[in-house]
């Protein structure tokens, strides 16, 4: 089973998904995929207090900040993958390890590729995504066309999931499908 | 008249291509400069037309009100760019608020109102 879940951001959307995996598991082997590379002191606290939060429910932690599809390879397919995040997944791609500070133009189809490879291989895929697209400000051209991008990989992902949730104010939304009791 | 809101990108156009058999030429897509067409049987990014009010001094409801007969039968299409932080610009924030009253307008006189949500369909009313 694959499922999406989005929502604004210190909306629960990583505590949420981590029970949805962990429910999905069946207790057979999970994986918290962290994409984010951290860049600061901010980020570091950030990944600490996840790694806290997520201590003592079974994770196996795959670092994969590029090519998502690595994660077949890295560890054993008939497994739960835990993605987040596709926003970050996402930055990472548009900023490959050796760029000249230019977004490359591939990304977007990279990452959904890797995403749709991820999502057939995996037993289950549980991706988390952030909602990005209801405010009104005039961004410049890179933001809109990271908004733009990360939203063709949200719809490509809704698509084929088989479960699409929206977090608001850690209310849930299920806009397709549900989970299994 | 049905419709539709939602964020960027979220495939609202394309909603109303589908479940309205909106064809191409059938839309008129607001910009700040192009105000609005009213008769258009789609109205595609009201949001242009809202910030073309405030740059103008108008307000968007009062004349979506005065040609209420034209857009009866249509399908509007707006992004919802006022759920998100107060922004700092005075005419941003007159945006937003022109913006959000109308969406709240548009939704009383709508038959069918629909949010988009990663290219997927939520009935509101």
């Amino acid at each position: 089973m694959n499922v999406l879940l989005s929502g604004g951001c210190k909306n629960g959307k990583t505590g949420f998904a981590q029970d949805i995996a962990v429910l999905l598991s069946g207790g057979e082997k999970h994986y918290y995929v962290a994409t984010m590379i951290p860049y600061d002191s901010e980020d570091r606290a950030r990944i600490k207090r996840h790694i806290d939060d997520r201590a003592g429910m079974g994770f196996s932690t795959l670092e994969v900040p590029r090519d998502i599809a690595s994660c077949l390879t890295l560890a054993k397919p008939d497994a739960t993958f835990l993605v987040d995040s596709v926003t970050a997944l996402l930055l990472n791609e548009l900023f490959p390890a050796t760029h000249n500070g230019d977004a490359d133009p591939d990304a977007v189809n990279r990452c959904r590729d890797g995403l749709l490879k991820l999502a057939a291989g995996a037993k289950n895929a549980v991706f988390v995504t952030d909602y990005l697209y209801s405010d009104a400000i005039r961004y410049d051209g890179f933001t809109e066309n990271y908004r733009a991008s990360l939203a063709a990989l949200d719809q490509a992902l809704a698509e084929i999931c088989d479960v699409v949730i929206e977090l608001c104010a850690g209310n849930v939304i299920f806009h397709k499908g549900g989970l299994p009791e | 008249m049905n419709f539709i809101i939602g964020g960027a990108y979220q495939g609202k156009l394309d909603c109303a291509r589908k479940k309205f058999n909106v064809q191409d030429d059938e839309v008129f897509t607001c910009t700040e400069e192009n105000g609005i067409e009213f008769c258009a049987r789609c109205i595609d990014k009201i949001e242009e037309f809202t910030l073309w009010c405030v740059r103008n001094g108008k307000d968007a409801t009062e004349i979506f009100k005065e040609h209420h007969a034209k857009w009866a039968d249509s399908v509007l299409i707006c992004m919802d760019i006022f759920c998100g932080v107060v922004p700092l610009g005075a005419d941003m924030r007159a945006w937003r608020d022109m913006t959000g009253r109308l969406c709240a307008y548009l939704s009383a006189e709508a038959e069918t109102v629909t949010r988009m949500f990663c290219g997927l369909e939520q009935k509101l009313k």
